[in-house]
């Protein structure tokens, strides 16, 4: 057992798998000798040489389309994007290569690999350090994706999409990277891959995020719990598959939801769970499902914190389901 | 045979020829090809040939959606197969690759099956025809999106580089290609690896309309190697010879550890872009009738004919041949039937997920 933040938990984790299985590969931008701009990689090439750390060239194309490649020639590739920002010139990689390999080939052939990368905001980098694009990904049938917001899953999540045969998008928020600290066994464990983590149990209404906000989803319940009312808090973890059974169970004991997730609204996660909130559960809810989220306007630098969702926009939508 | 030293340079000026129009040699080294093995590449153009011919007849039909026209290209075609070792090497090939598909051992049954969607496509008909792929012959599926399998190529290359397996991955593409990000992405990555891959150009000079001096302002394709630090060779693809030793040549020298190769195979394609195109409004029918007097197909039977291995009652032999496997090959792809719907489901992941489960069921319910 041993302390670690998220950045660590990937470590160990791309530690423990490479050690495990000689097909497992990390790839990216300054992820050899530097150890990648997190520190993310540091030590592993060291330990694994240049051959399974590989300072790659700086496209996201390369690095993606090569993960795609070496993964159906029988390569467990790791692929780290700097920045989900920069994943765009990678993007059709994703989407016309990775994400349809299996479907097109009627599954002759297959891209198991993991793309890594930082996601969201609150490190005031403006638009193009701080998106979430998560629902692009969830959008395109054949990836699956995660978002991780704790040291302890980190570790298992990664392992688990390692393991996986099939691609995943693996995005840690760079907020929490070195923000929260737990106890992270040492031995080996894995985190299934679309199982959510009900981190707060309750009775009043559900709370459902995932990533970054999991921090004021927290906090928000934590101060409703001073007032009276019990939060049902849930870390979806997975967005795609996302854990539909444990999101149901607890909306249909609360009767009331709120998603939160610090993503633009439009065509967001944080819609789609609650349009299957409202579609399954009409008859038991007490008031409609609402979304907190970020906005849909291009992240903004100077104004970083209050894009994405306070805990005060969180309460007040609280207030709202409360009220109805 | 060639192997002590590299025959052929790199960034000639001319496109390399071994053939003249009338089927002479004229290369400085002497020929050493078997019989055996120059009647069999003659077999691959004529079976590619035909094969286009049958792709007409299927569009006319209304029994497929989609043809990508590949006369012209049979020369190059059959010499890149013929350069790699099959079921070894990885090839990852582009839309009008359906004549490379014969010559890599494809059984027509699967060409058609794929022309067709149905139940005799290895890939259960889940892409537009010309769409071709297969685990079992190393041919990476074909992907529509222009020159996005070029990154893959180089990662397959680099793996095998890593793996230590002495396979080579070829990739081939359409001079449009060559102006893609994803194009030189992937090959920069494959060059800085000194990675065992051939990426190979079809010039036909046309991007469906778009004439090659609206594609690019260099010389030639294969002058864009010099970008990568890698060499390019310019190379007769109507010219079968040409095409198969450079290719051997450069695909021996990158299994031997000497890296990346670009080869420009210049091509002309007779047909349209694709069924769906109308050539007639961006080139002129002159250019067209010019380009098939330097037919690949006829060039080399006046080759084997001096060699004394062609004669007329061999063609119909040959051609009768193909012809019947090729009709009954299409009777027996059509005979499989349609893809039951609900496949349409599978394989998106190796175990499908919950949402997938719910469509399915909605489907099955409607088609009852």
């Amino acid at each position: 057992m041993a302390t670690l933040t998220i950045i660590q938990a990937i470590n160990a984790a791309l530690d423990e798998e490479m050690a495990r299985d000689a097909r497992v590969m990390v790839m990216g931008e300054d992820v050899g000798k530097r150890g990648g701009v997190f520190l993310a990689t540091e030590g592993l090439q060291q330990k694994y040489g240049p051959d399974r750390v590989m300072d790659s060239p700086l496209s996201e194309a390369a690095i993606i389309g090569a993960a795609v490649g070496m993964a159906a020639h029988g390569m467990r590739p790791v692929a780290e994007i700097q920045f989900a920002d920069y994943v765009f010139p990678g993007f059709d990689q994703l989407v016309s290569q990775a994400a349809k390999l299996r479907y097109r080939s009627g599954g002759q052939f297959t891209a198991p690999m993991v793309v890594r990368m930082p996601t969201g905001g609150g490190v005031k980098g403006g638009h193009h350090h701080s998106q979430s694009p998560e629902a692009h990904f969830a959008h395109t049938g054949g990836l699956k994706t995660i978002v991780v917001s704790t040291p302890y899953d980190t570790k298992g999540l990664l392992k688990s999409a390692i393991r996986d045969d099939d691609p995943v998008v693996f995005m840690e928020p760079k907020r929490l990277y070195r923000a929260v600290k737990e106890e992270v066994p040492s031995e080996e464990y894995l985190i299934p891959i679309g199982k959510a983590a009900i981190r707060r149990e309750g009775n009043n209404l559900t709370l459902i995020s995932y990533g970054g906000s999991m921090v004021e989803t927290q906090k928000a319940a934590e101060e409703l719990a001073g007032v009276g009312i019990s939060a049902e808090v849930i870390d979806l973890r997975t967005v795609m598959p996302w854990d539909k059974e444990t999101v149901l169970a607890s909306v249909a004991k609360t009767g009331r939801a709120l998603v939160i997730s610090e993503a633009p609204r439009m065509a967001s996660i944080a819609s789609e769970v609650a349009a299957t909130i409202a579609e399954e559960l009409l008859d038991q809810l007490e008031a409609p499902p609402l979304r907190v989220t970020g906005f849909d306007t291009p992240y903004p630098y100077a104004q970083d914190k209050l894009y994405m969702p306070t805990v005060t926009r969180i309460l007040n939508a609280a207030k709202r389901v409360l009220d109805y | 045979m060639i192997k002590d030293s590299w025959m052929f340079k790199p960034f000639s000026e001319k496109p390399i020829a071994l053939l003249d129009e009338q089927g002479n040699w004229v290369a400085d080294f002497p020929m050493e090809l078997p019989p055996d093995f120059l009647r069999g590449l003659y077999r691959d153009m004529l079976a590619a040939r035909l094969l286009d011919e049958k792709f007409v007849i299927l569009i006319r039909t209304g029994k497929t959606s989609f043809i990508a026209p590949h006369a012209g290209h049979e020369a190059a075609q059959a010499g890149i197969a013929q350069a790699l070792q099959r079921g070894h090497d990885w090839l990852f090939p582009y839309y009008r690759d359906m004549g490379l598909m014969v010559a890599m051992g494809m059984p027509f049954r699967e060409i058609f099956g794929q022309m067709l969607g149905n139940a005799a496509d290895p890939a259960k008909g889940r892409q537009m025809p010309s769409h071709p792929g297969s685990r079992a012959l190393n041919i990476f599926t074909v992907c529509s999106a222009i020159a996005s399998h070029i990154p893959p190529a180089a990662g397959a290359a680099i793996s095998m580089k890593l793996k230590g397996t002495g396979q080579v991955s070829v990739c081939t593409f359409g001079d449009g290609a060559t102006s893609e990000g994803d194009w030189y992405a992937g090959i920069n990555f494959a060059a800085v690896q000194g990675a065992p891959a051939v990426f190979v150009c079809l010039n036909n000079h046309y991007a469906i309309s778009v004439n090659l001096s609206h594609q690019t302002s260099a010389h030639t394709i294969a002058d864009k190697a010099h970008a990568f630090g890698i060499p390019g060779y310019h190379v007769d693809g109507m010219d079968v010879l040409a095409s198969y030793f450079v290719m051997r040549e450069v695909i021996e020298r990158a299994r031997a550890g000497h890296g990346t190769v670009l080869v420009e195979l210049e091509v002309y394609r007779y047909g349209p872009h694709s069924s769906a195109d109308d050539d007639s409004r961006y080139r002129p029918k002159e250019e067209v009738d010019a380009a098939k007097k330097r037919d690949p197909i006829e060039r080399f039977r006046r080759f084997l004919e001096k060699q004394g291995l062609w004669n007329l009652e061999w063609e119909e032999m040959l051609r009768a041949d193909l012809k019947a496997q090729i009709d009954r090959a299409l009777e027996e792809a059509e005979a499989m039937g349609e893809v039951p719907a609900l496949a349409m489901f599978d394989d998106v992941f190796a175990e499908p997920t919950w949402n997938l489960k719910e469509q399915r069921e909605l489907v099955a319910e409607e088609i009852g």
